[in-house]
């Protein structure tokens, strides 16, 4: 079990609710996952799979000890060196206990050709933040109902933040899709690989 | 007139009578996307009041401006509706390109911000700062006022046409290329004048 002090903030109240839920975290869902404790003492989750971030989402949802109830953010980050794990990218979920005013982050390793779950079932909020990492990541979700581009040009095919897009490398729009102001979006291929190939 | 009274003309020419009129009626289209934005919503209020120039009343059609004055970054995202925009706007028109951002893309040279909206439009003044100050915006209209009263030459534009325009917003490999490793030979700017001539 992992127990340390908060050295950033030692008198706040809600050191003791965080160190309950991440002995929580530990002992019923850390058996056979890793729990990390970052620099602000929050803890992560690393769960085994997609799908496994899913049940996790849900099962916090329901547990009396994590009372989780708000979706803050949901990105990911390139894992090109493979520092934390073999797979290309780490998906990341902040959830929010609103009540206990403790925060847990999952996380999960996720292959380039893998597909994720949605979690815009259980949080309406997800919709959104989802397109935008596969806006930004292309990481596709199972079952969105709605999965285009949301920052970018809808004529845009790479994905800006992967690590091997090179930052001042401005699009070169395939001629044949029309542009358009926004009254009729267009429908994005999902296939579409960063040449503007499709597979 | 003569004596009779029968007839009349002018001592000055019409077109003159033209360009005062327009120098002093430049009603501005705003298209505010960033902290230039402030910065020229500062410019138009009460403190500076930039309705002493001319610039009196503030169109949000484009149909009723004549001047657009483009305040922050353009995205590609953002670059069909600003050139919509400027399609819509009636003869004559200028445009004032307001702040680093607007006049050549700023500190974002990065995948997603047009470089200078003038690779969709052409330019008339460009207003240096990041942001410009309020001061900056003014003399940018007295300039824009000199310019349509022939004090100051107005260079005959490149004027983008909407293809063009829409080949910067496509970003052709071909045109990009040119860019990239552009120099001014002399050759360069007798081919330039050739074209010109042919033009005309």
């Amino acid at each position: 079990m992992i127990t340390r002090t908060n050295t950033f903030s030692p008198g706040a109240k809600f050191i003791e609710t965080q160190g309950k839920v991440t002995a929580r975290l530990t002992e019923k869902y850390g058996q056979d996952r890793k729990v990390e404790l970052d620099k602000l003492e929050e803890p992560i989750i690393w769960a085994k799979n997609p799908a496994d971030a899913k049940l996790l989402l849900k099962s916090f949802m329901i547990d009396p000890h994590l009372k989780v109830d708000y979706l803050s953010d949901v990105t990911a980050y390139d894992n090109e060196d493979k520092e934390d794990g073999d797979k290309r990218f780490v998906l990341v979920y902040n959830v929010t206990s609103i009540e206990l005013h403790t925060r847990i982050r999952i996380k999960t390793l996720i292959d380039i050709d893998q597909e994720a779950m949605t979690i815009s079932d259980v949080f309406k909020a997800a919709n959104w933040l989802e397109r935008e990492v596969f806006d930004m990541y292309g990481i596709k979700f199972q079952g969105h109902p709605n999965l285009r581009r949301i920052m970018m040009d809808e004529r845009f095919t790479g994905f800006p933040l992967r690590k091997e897009y090179p930052i001042k490398r401005r699009e070169p729009f395939s001629n044949n899709i029309p542009f358009h102001l926004g009254a009729n979006p267009l429908k994005v291929d999902t296939h579409v690989t960063e040449n503007g190939d499709k597979k | 007139m003569s004596k009779d009274g029968s007839s009349f003309f002018f001592p000055t020419l019409l077109s003159d009578a033209v360009k005062w009129a327009q120098k002093n009626s430049l009603w501005p289209m705003t298209f505010g996307t960033s902290c230039c934005g402030i910065e020229m919503m500062s410019t138009i209020s009460s403190t500076y009041d930039l309705a002493r120039f001319g610039a009196e009343v503030v169109r949000f059609s484009p149909r009723q401006a004549d001047m657009l004055i483009v305040a922050g970054t353009i995205t590609t995202k953002m670059a069909p509706v600003l050139r919509t925009i400027y399609d819509q706007m009636l003869e004559p028109k200028w445009v004032i390109a307001m702040g680093a951002c607007s006049s050549s893309g700023g500190i974002f040279d990065t995948y997603s911000v047009l470089q200078g909206i003038d690779e969709i439009m052409p330019v008339d003044v460009y207003v240096p700062g990041c942001p410009p100050i309020p001061e900056g915006l003014i003399h940018a209209v007295m300039h824009l006022q000199n310019k349509i009263d022939n004090r100051i030459e107005r260079m005959p534009a490149e004027r983008p046409t909407p293809e063009d325009a829409m080949n910067a917003m496509t970003y052709r490999k071909d045109l990009y290329q040119i860019k990239a490793d552009f120099t001014i030979t002399p050759e360069y700017v007798k081919e330039q004048e050739a074209k010109r001539e042919q033009k005309v």
